[in-house]
């Protein structure tokens, strides 16, 4: 019995693309946050041109990867840390997932963007507050988040609309 | 052909999230905290029993400079008059919710606001 596992074309692509996604992601955890939450997301970049690019499928493997991957490099495997990522993670992921599947909405990059920032920022509040800190002047912080989440989902969004254009 | 790099989609979006915003402010930021219910007044380390802030009164504190007149009204209370020099307490305005507190310090007076759901745990200095 001879069994190879063939890595096809779209895993090269996969991995490629996760690999640069982990790559902005550990580059951007050395910058300080001004608040705790806060941080200009700029993996968001890769999830999204891969979206516009190859898919659904293929950019849920590299967000999911980079998540992964960007945890165990570093050292926040299974902490707090992992589980606020991981859930907003999923969160951008299911609105992603429901902005590309249903007919006829047009999104392009900025509008995907936006919407990943935003789920990815009330997935994770949500998680923090139900699991971490139930605490109600927690709330008070969720508009000044949704705020951030706003201005760089729009920021990363038109950097990946100009990427996208170079490529067309 | 020179395409724009938002569609009328994102457009879209993009105002719907931005309008979102002060919603989102007026929501979470308007009513926390909880109105207060009672004033704990200190003078010079000894605290006075609490007052209802729902019966409008006037109150003259004799601190240790002089009197402090505090005025009780809508659920709220505000120095009128202290002898002190800044006059901060004064400045400081209307204080009605739970955990706000107020001092004039010269003349050491200090009020804490209590109530069901306080907006802050407590207080460093």
């Amino acid at each position: 019995m001879d069994r190879t596992l063939v890595a096809t074309v779209e895993d090269h692509r996969i991995a490629l693309l996760a690999a640069l996604a982990i790559t902005i992601h550990i580059a951007e955890s050395a910058l300080p946050t001004p608040l705790p939450g806060i941080k200009p997301g700029l993996a968001n970049i890769i999830t999204i041109a891969t979206l516009c690019l190859y898919g659904l499928r293929t950019a849920a493997w590299v967000l999911m990867l980079r998540v992964l991957a960007g945890s165990l490099l570093l050292g926040t495997f299974l902490s707090p840390t992992f589980a606020l990522s991981f859930s907003g993670a999923v969160a951008a992921l299911l609105v992603l997932s429901v902005a590309r599947l249903t007919p006829g909405l047009g999104f392009g990059a900025v509008g995907y963007s936006l919407l990943a920032a935003m789920a990815h920022m009330a997935g994770q509040f949500t998680v923090a507050y139900w699991l971490f800190i139930p605490h109600p002047a927690l709330l008070q912080l969720f508009p000044v988040l949704m705020t951030a989440a706003v201005l760089f989902g729009l920021v990363s969004g038109i950097i990946v609309a100009t990427m996208l254009k170079h490529f067309r | 052909m020179r395409s724009s790099l938002l569609t009328r989609s994102d457009w879209l979006l993009l105002i719907a999230s931005v309008a979102l915003l002060p919603w989102l402010y007026g929501s979470f930021w308007g009513s926390t905290g909880g109105m207060g219910e009672e004033v704990h007044i200190m003078v010079d380390g000894r605290e006075l029993p609490p007052i209802s802030l729902s019966k409008d009164q006037t109150l003259t504190i004799q601190g240790s400079i002089g009197p402090s007149v505090l005025e009780v009204a809508n659920h709220g209370i505000r120095f009128i008059s202290s002898p002190c020099q800044g006059k901060q307490c004064i400045h400081s305005g209307w204080h009605t919710h739970a955990g706000e507190f107020a001092a004039c310090l010269p003349n050491r007076v200090a009020l804490l606001i209590t109530g069901r759901e306080s907006r802050y745990d407590t207080f460093n200095y």
